[in-house]
This record gives C-alpha cells, structure tokens and sequence, in this order.
C-alpha cells in the first residue's frame, strides 16, 4: 500500500437523468422527466464541474434493449438515450473546465465519421474530449446495423484496433502549425504540413487526411473498459482511461498491476494510464440512514426487473420460469460470455462462491451491475474510496449514483469535502484540458519532427 | 418600383443563413471583416447564430463534406474553404444551448452514414434543441469522399438516389418507433412505458437491414425537416416524395418558376400538399449602401482572388481541366469544350454558356464562376436587392432564400442591417417568430406518427 502516493485520485460522474438503480425513477428523490430535458443535464454537468470532477460521461448503446419487454417497460435499459456527441457538444457552451467523454462504437461507426466528431467536440471544448472505445456488446445493435446479431468478440477486437489505429493517424492529418492564416502572402496552410493517411487495412481503407485540425489535446483522451484478455491488451497499448468494476479490494488490485504491467511492452510509462473503478455509493449521516436508502430502494426492484437485468448479462437466457429461492441450475448457463466478458464472469461469482439464490442473486447484481453499492456516512466512503487509491485498485472513480439528483447531491455536498480535506481530490483544477485534469501527456504527432519532439 | 400586389395566404417569405466558414466568396479569409481562423472557431458561429436569431433568420445552414477538397495544393493553401472545419451536428448542438428559436440544419450524407446513427443524431439535437432541427438530406458523388470509406469509387447517381431513397425512408420509420405518448413514467403502476406504443422497424431493404426501434424518444417536431437540393429528375422526385425545403440553385425567374410548378407539382401523386415544401434558393448578396458601394464591394473580394485559385476552380468546374498553360486574359480553348463532365453538370454548363455567349476571357470567367460558385450573386442597394427578392417571391419563383455571406461575419451584419429591415418595411419578413419550432417558422405540419395515422 502506497500510504504516500503523492497524485490526487481523479472523478468521473457516469450521467444518468434520473439515477442507475433499477427501480431509481420510482423514488421521489429521482428527477422523473430528466431523460428528455437538457436543462436537466446543464444543472448536472455544472453541479459537477462546481465539485471540480475531471468529467462527465455518456455512455451509449448501438440499440434499444430487447430482453423482456414487460420487464424493460418497468426500467429501460438504453431505451431513450440521446445520442452522445450530440449530448456532449449541447454541454460544451454551458461548462467550461469540465471534459466531456461519451461512447462511441469502433463496430458501427466509420473511422473517418468518428474521429471527425471527437475532433470537432474536442475544438468546441477547447480540448475536453474523451472518447469511450467499445465494440458494443449486446445483439441489438447488431440488428440496427445490418448484421445478425453480435459479432465475435475476437473479431470485434480486432476491428477495434484497427479502428483506433485509423482515428490516431487521422488526427495527426495536420501538423499542430499547419495553418498559417497569413493574409499578406496570401496562404492559409502549409501543405507540407497537412499527411494523407493511406491506410489500407483488413477491416478500413481510408486516404484521408482528416478535414478539421488537429485536436487542441493531440487527440480525445482514449477511455475502455473491458477486462477480456484482448480487452487488458488494448487497454494497455492505447487506452488512457479504463474503467473496471469489482467489489474486491484484492481482485481490483491485481487487475491494476496486471494492465500496468503490460504498458512496459507498449513503451509506456504507468502513470499514462488512470484505472477507474466503477463507485456507487449512498450517504447518510449515519450508517444506518445510508442502509435504510438502500434498502428502500432494493425493495422497489420489481422481480421481473432484476431477472431481467441477470438475463442480458448472462446471454441472455430465460430465466422466468425458475423459483426466485433456489440458486440458477448451472446447466443454464452458457459455458463462455460472447457479451460482456468481465460482468459475466461477476455473476458466475456470485452464484458459485456465495450460493446466492436466484432473488439474492439479482437483488445483488442489479444495485449496481455487480459492483458494490457501499453504503456510509461520508468519513466511511472516503475511508472506502481512500483505501482503493492507497492500495493501487484503483487511480480514481467512475461514479455512478442510485439516484439522481438526490445521490449526487449528497455526495458532492458531503462527501467531496471530505476528500479534499484529505487531499485526496483537487480544490480547483489546475489546468483547462481534460488531459491536464487526469494529468496526462499531450500526444506529439507521428509526424513530428525529432527537433520538435526535443523541443518539446 | 411599385409595390407587387401579393397573394395573402402565402405568408412571408422564408430566410435561411447559408454559413461558409470564412464565408461564400472564395477569397473570403482575405477580407478584414472575415473571421480567418472561423473553421473551428465556435466564438464565431456563435456570434453568426445569435445575430441571425435576433434577425428573425428562420434557419442557419451548414453544409458538409467528408473529405478535404482534393486537387492542386498549392491553389487549396490560398483557399482553405472545407479544408478544415467543424463537424456540423455537433457544432449546432453546441450553439443549440445558446440560441432559443433559429432552426439548426446540418448536412449530412446518405452515401457513407448509417441510418440508425443519422436517426439518432438528429433526433437528440431535435430533443435539445427543442424542436429545431433540420436535415439536409446530400448523396456523395465526391470521389476524394469515397477514398475515406474504403472505395475506390463513389456510388453512381443512381445507386447513390436509390440508396438515399431508402436511407430516408429508415430514418422516417426510426423516428417514430415511439409514439409521443409512450412514455408514461407512471410511478403508481410502476410503468416507465407502455409497450404497446413501442414499434419495431424491421427493415430489411437493398441497402439497409435495420430492425429497430430508436434509442430515442419521439423528436419534438415528430421528424426534424428534410432539406434537398436535387435538380436532376430522380432528384427532383426525391424532393417532391421527402423533401421540406428545397434550395437547389437557381440563375433566373424563368427557371426558378419552372422548378418551382415542376417540383410542387410532383407532390399531389405523394399526397403532399404543395404548400409542405419550401423552395428557397442560395442568394448571395452584395449589399451597400447605395449601389456604387455594392459594386465596390463586389470589385474589392474578386480583386483578392488569386489566379492559382481560380485556375483550380475552374479547372474543377471542367473535369480537371488544366487551364495553366493559357493566357488569363484570352479565351477558353476549344479543347475545352469538348471535356467530359462529371459531378455537377450544371456548372459545366454554365461555364461553357457564359465562355461562349458571352466571350468572357478565362480570367473573367473564374471571377465569374468563383465569385458565386453556382449560386446567383445580386449586387446593389437594399431596395434594388429587396426588389429583386420580392419579385421572385411573388411571381412564385420561390418561398425564400438561404442567404449566403459572401464574408462571414461582415457579410451577413450588412444583409442584417441593410437588407431585412427593407424586407421588413415591406411585410416581406416577419418581425418576431411564429413559435418555438423550426416546422413554426416554416409554416409545416407536424408529420403524424406511421403508426397513429
């Protein structure tokens, strides 16, 4: 345990209108009509930009679930979900400092179409970009894009290095100086500083170069999530952030030292990565009162819910007909996740190494997609969340909330002080970008010269 | 001239603001008034949106491409026009929060874009914006476009019309996958939505396989407002089948009023009623004072048009025909004439037209061609432009314009302060918004859903 680790632990809010807890919208404390009101997000961005979080972020699915849709009417999963840039540009001209970050998928979209977009928000922003790398995971946007359902998780990968390759040499299209504007000579670029990409891959065949200038950060910051193997192997050669999830203190850190470990084959040093974990947390001013929201709100998960919430994350297999007081016959279950690997592997946990009944079982999962939902007073989630960046699980949070507003609120009054008290979170943030909050490098271009890198 | 007597149910006429980043003119970053960074500048747009919203513009306008302009790179340095430049959904949806009722339209292609995510994008800025979007439907006959989506062609003009075609028809049915009442969020029966009024697309067509439904609500304005500018005739049968506005370029009265009874006449075999489409053209206007002024405006940008760029314009105009080895003030060679065309044929023609009718040298035809690229240019004092606008309007010429800047923001604070108050003055313009909607100040119907018709 790093007792002196000497970096601030960075904090990301994962948006969400109304709250990430199933049954979150049927609390009074939640805001009912948030999904569709833009001013719902400017209060919620500003709130966190006032607590100096490092950035908001949207997260996104290729297409509307398609499970149950009895259950999915009572909590809907991706069902009404604005399209992230469009969300995340709205925000640009109502913050200032903090980074804007949303999902984009490396299996539906164009790399020329993406990198595009996440240069133009990152000028908008003045460099606050944040681009969430998945491959997306759930049949249904397979539907919405021509295929037939999921791909392979091998090939999505694939495709998504490919991808990411692709979108890194588009943005260094043009030199950082390229654009001269000299209206006496009459030229506006240099030519030489503008670089056709020629690529030619397996998966894209793209010229370029990129029609907008190079991103004020070099590029967006690279977010992934994913703890698959080919997952923890990109994660390492190119992401930036990543996001994981995990209620165990021991797992979370060997998870840590297993993907930094990895960088060194990469050429990059360890702090170029920030891992965040996954954080729901409910204050109260007392322990009990923090157990008495959960519990409140564990008792409003409509059972068809929460085997609905089991069901996407295990393949989507029926479960309906078995008793909510007997555990899952394991012969249900499928042997390998082709979905999400890492949430897969949480439920098979659970069922194996805690006999959790089926009821338990969703009751457990379903607070917070398998990660913990800590409950305590503000001394005791700090206690929590100081532990974690001390202990190197994790390098910060991703936070998510059972409710919003009201668990947002609540941490950022409460508990947020308390980290700065103990100099664990910033007071103000220091710089303007994104990569200045999460302290890291701004990207050189492939095509600089050794003289400017020296310079550098 | 005597005020043109006007048919009181058609309203007044509609304006759009046509934003080229540094502006219309090809030599635009030169003049002092242009913004020269305006590219990925959103101070600048921003400014450009507010004073067109307290202008009363229905619309501001973008245009787009997915590719830098290919060609003579020397001649591209001095003229960075779609070089480099903001990606245009995401810029509107940044200026959305900062504007209150100017209607947003951006373009974006059906040639290397997926339905669903165009569905979607649009959609959100509909929500966000509260119902000003507007989609300005383009196919890509751009070969350096191709090139960033792994062809080595683009689509032919049929296949690019059928695919547009079908690609709107998935994006209509996308939209309405919820009805407007489907959300319930009713927290006595626990019911978020009713699932009844979820509809599930499953398209399986030529181009597309999209089963659906959105991840987004109903868009405020049911669908956000379909602009084309097609001018061929599967063009022109696409816009009377889809189309909301229209703003296909048009050179004189005559023409403009063929177009006009051609295009609104297509409608009724759609079921359309012709009034559900607006025609309104690109103007590029050259506003002074008095006339003189304006002449001396007009004289003063083609004067910064360097010949590297007008060779290259008008090479492109003729199929890359290379006219540097010619004198640039003697005629366009015969061989010249006899070229190919390929991509847009109607400035082709015109280029020939005005070499051949009008003698023109090769200087005078890139200053020609240059300084209105395709779109007529009118030069003069407010009243001569507002003349010339009103009687186009009246004589059912058209509904309105996109007006285009020929500097940006210079251009457009003469129009807005020369021009619409003369338009105004006449009961040509309103004077305040009709409501908060784009489909509001356009005067369109808000289309039912296809499942509650």
């Amino acid at each position: 345990m790093q007792a002196n680790r000497r970096d601030q632990m960075k904090l990301g809010w994962l948006m969400s209108p109304a709250g990430n807890h199933p049954a979150a919208w049927l609390h009074p404390g939640a805001e009912l009509h948030g999904a569709n009101n833009f001013r719902h997000y400017v209060n919620l961005a500003r709130k966190c930009e006032a607590a100096k979080f490092d950035f908001v972020f949207q997260a996104d699915a290729a297409g509307a679930r398609d499970g149950n849709m009895r259950a999915l009417s009572r909590a809907p999963r991706f069902m009404n979900i604005w399209e992230p840039l469009s969300l995340l540009s709205a925000l640009v001209s109502t913050t200032e400092r903090i980074g804007l970050c949303g999902t984009m998928s490396t299996s539906y979209y164009e790399p020329y179409n993406l990198a595009r977009q996440f240069a133009s928000l990152d000028h908008l922003s003045n460099g606050r970009a944040g681009w969430n790398v998945v491959t997306s995971a759930h049949p249904a946007g397979g539907y919405n894009f021509g295929r037939d359902g999921l791909e392979d998780h091998a090939l999505r990968y694939e495709r998504a290095r490919e991808f990411v390759e692709v979108c890194f040499g588009l943005w260094d299209s043009w030199d950082d100086d390229a654009f001269v504007l000299d209206r006496a000579s009459g030229i506006y670029f240099d030519p030489d500083k503008m670089h056709y990409l020629h690529h030619k891959g397996k998966y894209f065949s793209v010229r370029g170069p990129l029609n907008i200038a190079r991103p004020p950060q070099g590029r967006p910051v690279i977010i992934q999530a994913g703890g698959s193997e080919a997952g923890k192997e990109l994660a390492a050669e190119t992401a930036e952030v990543i996001f994981t999830r995990d209620a165990s203190l021991q797992r979370a850190q060997q998870f840590y030292a297993d993907v930094k470990g990895r960088m060194a084959r990469f050429g990059r040093p360890t702090d170029h990565l920030k891992i965040l974990c996954g954080f729901t947390s409910i204050v109260g001013r007392t322990a009990t009162e923090a157990e008495e929201k959960f519990q409140q709100l564990q008792s409003m998960i409509h059972p068809e819910v929460g085997l609905e919430l089991l069901s996407e994350d295990l393949e989507g297999i029926q479960l309906a007909d078995l008793p909510l007081d007997q555990q899952i016959p394991r012969d249900r279950i499928p042997a390998t996740a082709n979905r999400h690997k890492q949430f897969f592997e949480q439920i098979l946990r659970l069922i194996d190494e805690e006999r959790l009944t089926l009821r338990q079982l969703y009751l457990r999962y379903g607070a917070a997609r398998g990660g913990d939902v800590v409950r305590g007073t503000p001394s005791q989630i700090a206690d929590y969340m100081e532990a974690w960046f001390r202990g190197e699980a994790a390098d910060g949070f991703m936070l998510t909330f059972s409710l919003v507003p009201a668990g947002l609120d609540d941490f950022i009054n409460l508990v947020v002080p308390e980290l700065q008290r103990r100099g664990l979170f910033r007071e103000d943030y220091t710089g303007h970008t994104l990569r200045d909050h999460l302290e890291l490098p701004r990207p050189a271009s492939r095509h600089a010269s050794a003289t400017d890198l020296a310079a550098e | 001239m005597a005020r043109m007597p006007r048919d009181p149910t058609r309203g007044q006429m509609k304006l759009g603001a046509f934003f080229h980043p540094t502006g219309h003119h090809v030599a635009s970053w030169l003049h002092p008034d242009a913004q020269a960074d305006a590219g990925t500048n959103f101070r600048h747009y921003l400014e450009l949106a507010q004073m067109s919203e307290a202008a009363k513009f229905d619309l501001m306008f973008l245009a787009d491409a997915l590719a830098v302009r290919d060609g003579n790179l020397e001649a591209l340095s001095r003229w960075p026009q779609y070089m480099a430049y903001f990606e245009p959904i995401t810029l509107l949806s940044a200026i959305a929060s900062q504007t209150s009722r100017i209607g947003l339209v951006a373009t974006a292609t059906t040639s290397y874009n997926e339905p669903y995510n165009v569905a979607r994008k649009f959609g959100s800025l509909d929500h966000i914006s509260g119902g000003r979007a507007g989609w300005n439907v383009v196919t890509s006959a751009n070969l350096s476009e191709a090139f960033n989506f792994g062809r080595e062609a683009h689509y032919e003009h049929g296949e690019r019309y059928d695919r547009a075609l079908e690609f709107t028809e998935v994006v209509f049915g996308l939209w309405d996958s919820w009805e407007d009442d489907a959300f319930l969020r009713d927290r006595a029966t626990g019911r978020y939505f009713d699932p009844t009024k979820l509809h599930t697309l499953n398209h399986k067509g030529e181009h597309f396989s999209v089963r659906g439904p959105l991840n987004v609500a109903r868009p405020p304005q049911g669908h956000p407002v379909i602009f084309q500018a097609g001018s061929s005739d599967v063009g022109r049968e696409l816009a009377a089948r889809t189309a909301e506005a229209v703003f296909t370029p048009q050179h004189s009265l005559d023409g403009a009023q063929e177009f006009y009874r051609d295009l609104k006449g297509r409608m009724a075999k759609y079921g359309r009623s012709p009034g559900h489409l607006k025609v309104m053209p690109g103007l590029n206007p050259i506003v002074g004072r008095t006339e003189q002024e304006a002449h001396e405006k007009h004289r003063y940008l083609q004067s910064l048009i360097h010949p590297d760029v007008g060779l290259e314009l008008l090479s492109n105009a003729l199929a890359d025909f290379d006219l540097r080895p010619y004198d640039l003030d003697g005629p366009l060679p015969e061989a010249a004439f006899s070229v190919v065309p390929k991509g847009s044929t109607t400035s082709f023609r015109n280029v020939l037209r005005w070499a051949r009718e009008e003698h023109l040298t090769i200087r005078q035809l890139y200053q020609r061609f240059a300084g209105a690229r395709g779109q007529r240019t009118v030069i003069g004092s407010p009243t001569q432009i507002v003349d010339q606008m009103e009687e186009w309007f009246v004589k059912r010429g058209v509904d309105g314009f996109l007006i285009q800047p020929s500097h940006l923001p210079g251009g457009l604070r003469d129009f807005i302060s020369l021009v619409i108050p003369e338009l105004q003055e006449r009961g040509l313009f309103r004077t305040e918004y009709e409501g908060p909607t784009l489909r509001d100040q356009l005067g369109l119907p808000r289309p039912p859903s296809r499942y509650q018709q």
